[in-house]
């Protein structure tokens, strides 16, 4: 049963409020019995809209990955003013754990953990295994009603671009000059180039393939059925697997950075690799000019 | 024999086997909102044929016979549905703001493409004989025409994909929703929706004419004549209307007739390539959404098809299924109405449901702006039909 592994995580004796790293995983459980834990704050990233409003976690904050945890003009994670703002309002303070879940198998939770972790919070963050699903496929409650957590004074440091990988880190990755692994976690037909994109989204890029030297493995592969990550012995043998034990400092990518931050967490928090999140990913790489691309299956770009 | 026991019979078996295929529907958790589409649709559908809730016939019956019933009945749904949907919305989005608009409410753009559609969607409810959501509960009556309008609106819509692109480019990409609650706080929206209805019932009660009720045939007992023959009484049908929007709205999305049907054109029509590679801006839009199908169940499309059904058992139980063979006329106004209407719910996002009710519910203006030109359309539909000698 799958919540065997997540009781190697669940931290009923964690001390709320000591200024330690979080585990990177809670369980539902876990979030039922600290729901009046006033060092506990829960967020919902959901992709969909009106999730959250129809039934969140009660005391949940919700967090819209469109606007808040994202730059709406360019293309850039949230601004610190704008990202602090809504941490003062939702009542973080330096020593709250902050618990994150959402809908589509928490990859916008893990993207938020991503965020937070930029802006030097990323050890209080934890991810409620499972997310929005699980909870609901064990019966717990939701809530409607509107959250206002009285304000903190959190003062956040600039972000620390050192855990985010630019373009230019993945060339030196591609080209050789840096020990650095790179992992693909799109889908196996968007890796080997047969289609520039998953049926139906919008963002697209010119060239379809990978990065070289990127190694493939689909988000998916860590995942249990029921959504909730398999155990860190498993993980480590699946990268272990295609080269990556921890030795080098690893970049994960996708098509536009959120599904590749679910890998990233299970790399960086997970097992304690060296990891960083490539946000720019396949959107920003393969509509790049003069960069190699390696693309197995030839597609080329509005080609007959 | 068609007694009463044998149509009550039959009723309640379709009830039955919508409960039955509700049950098929509900072992997967993320079914639940399908199971509550279906459901919601059936009851909405017994409701408009009980009620005869349709926004055509209600207004011919006071332009024809000053009968106010139909509007008051109206204008009750929109109240109390207002009030019903703010105390939604005042939960979810406690203090309005630019930018953050309700989730999934139907707060359309506001600009000369809803006027012309909304326009020319009155025009096709007039020569049609209804609009979008009362064909579909008269294909549970057995209407003549309603197959023919709805088989209209599909290439009413078709028009409409193939006119989307020029006409966001020169206006819907600049047109922008009105939300009444952050021009005027929701107090001030709920107050201003509350006295313009207010001041159309005053109006209608003033200019209507009253008869009275028919009494009740001897040896069918009262009540359920009442419930299940009669035509319910307006404001019970306007309560229960504005219930269903409001429940809808808090568990799955605002109501709305049309994104299925949208979506299956839209899906025909990008596999059959006729219709252009991109619907400029289309998908994030507010409004009765259409997209590419990808799945064969969705609530919309429940929605509907419980819609029909639920209407086909109230119809049947009351003896009011009466199907027809259609004359060239009904087919000809059925299909020359259902592109109008088709075309105007495109270009305008929804229909008398989806765009009049739902947004005006939510306090958007595009519900009031659909609501004043559709109802100019169906105005002069209705006097040019008459004027030509054509009904």
């Amino acid at each position: 049963m799958t919540l065997t592994k997540t009781t190697a995580f669940a931290f009923g004796t964690l001390l709320a409020g000591a200024a330690h790293a979080a585990e990177p995983l809670v369980t539902a459980d876990w979030v039922a019995e600290n729901l009046d834990n006033p060092k506990v704050r829960v967020f919902e990233v959901s992709v969909d809209t009106g999730v959250y409003e129809r039934g969140h976690i009660p005391g949940a904050v919700n967090l819209n990955w469109h606007t808040d945890l994202v730059d709406p003009v360019k293309r850039d994670i949230a601004q610190r003013e704008a990202f602090q703002a809504l941490l003062r309002d939702a009542g973080v303070d330096k020593d709250t754990t902050i618990v994150l879940y959402g809908d589509n198998n928490n990859w916008f939770a893990a993207w938020g953990a991503w965020v937070f972790d930029v802006y030097g919070l990323g050890d209080q963050v934890a991810l409620l295994d499972g997310g929005r699903k699980l909870w609901e496929a064990k019966g717990l409650p939701f809530d409607t009603a509107p959250v206002d957590h009285a304000d903190s004074a959190i003062e956040l440091p600039e972000r620390n671009n050192a855990l985010r990988a630019r373009l230019n880190d993945v060339l030196d990755a591609a080209e050789g000059r840096a020990d650095v692994k790179l992992v693909d976690i799109r889908s196996n037909d968007e890796y080997t180039g047969k289609v520039f994109a998953p049926e139906g989204v919008k963002e697209l890029s010119v060239r379809a393939g990978h990065v070289p030297n990127a190694v493939n493995v689909p988000w998916g592969k860590i995942v249990n059925a029921d959504g909730t990550f398999k155990s860190s012995d498993e993980i480590k043998a699946i990268y272990a697997e295609v080269g990556i034990d921890g030795s080098a400092p690893v970049i994960t990518y996708c098509r536009i950075g959120e599904r590749s931050s679910h890998t990233w967490f299970a790399l960086k928090r997970i097992l304690g690799y060296d990891a960083r999140n490539y946000d720019g990913s396949w959107t920003e790489y393969g509509n790049a000019v003069g960069v190699p691309v390696v693309n197995v299956a030839g597609t080329v770009w509005t080609g007959k | 024999m068609n007694s009463i026991a044998v149509r009550s019979a039959i009723s309640g078996l379709v009830l039955l086997l919508i409960a039955a295929w509700a049950w098929s529907l509900s072992s997967e958790p993320s079914a639940r909102n399908l199971v509550f589409s279906l459901l919601t649709g059936t009851v909405f559908g017994i409701v408009l044929q009980r009620a005869r809730f349709c926004f055509l016939c209600n207004f011919r019956d006071f332009l024809d016979d000053r009968d106010p019933w139909g509007l008051i009945a109206i204008a009750v749904a929109l109240g109390v549905g207002a009030i019903l949907y703010f105390s939604v919305m005042m939960a979810w989005v406690p203090v309005p703001q630019p930018d953050r608009l309700p989730p999934n409410a139907h707060v359309g753009p506001v600009g000369w493409v809803l006027g012309v559609g909304a326009f020319v969607f009155g025009l096709g409810m007039a020569i049609s004989g209804s609009c979008l959501s009362a064909h579909f509960y008269r294909l549970g009556e057995g209407s003549p025409t309603s197959p023919f309008a709805l088989l209209g609106a599909a290439l009413g819509f078709l028009l409409g994909f193939l006119t989307w692109n020029p006409l966001y480019l020169a206006s819907i990409s600049e047109s922008r929703p009105i939300w009444l609650p952050f021009q005027l706080g929701y107090a001030g929206a709920l107050a201003a929706t509350l006295a313009i209805l207010a001041v159309v019932v005053v109006v209608l009660f003033a200019a209507g004419r009253w008869s009275p009720r028919p009494a009740l045939a001897p040896g069918v007992p009262a009540l359920g004549r009442a419930v299940f023959v009669d035509r319910w009484p307006a404001v019970v049908g306007g309560l229960f209307i504005a219930a269903i929007s409001a429940i809808y709205y808090l568990r799955v999305a605002p109501l709305g007739v049309t994104a299925e049907l949208g979506s299956l054109v839209r899906t025909a029509g990008t596999s059959l390539e006729i219709l252009p590679g991109t619907l400029l801006g289309l998908d994030t839009l507010r409004g009765c959404a259409t997209a590419v199908k990808e799945t064969l169940l969705s609530p919309n499309g429940l929605l509907v098809v419980g819609l029909v059904l639920g209407s086909f058992a109230a119809a049947f139980g009351a003896g009011q299924f009466r199907p027809t063979l259609p004359t060239g006329a009904q087919i000809a106004k059925g299909l020359a109405g259902g592109v109008l209407m088709g075309w105007g719910a495109m270009v305008s996002l929804g229909c008398t449901v989806g765009v009049l009710l739902s947004g005006i519910h939510a306090g958007a203006m595009s519900g009031w702006v659909f609501l004043f030109f559709c109802t100019f359309g169906v105005w002069l539909g209705l006097v040019a039909m008459r004027r030509f000698g054509w009904r």
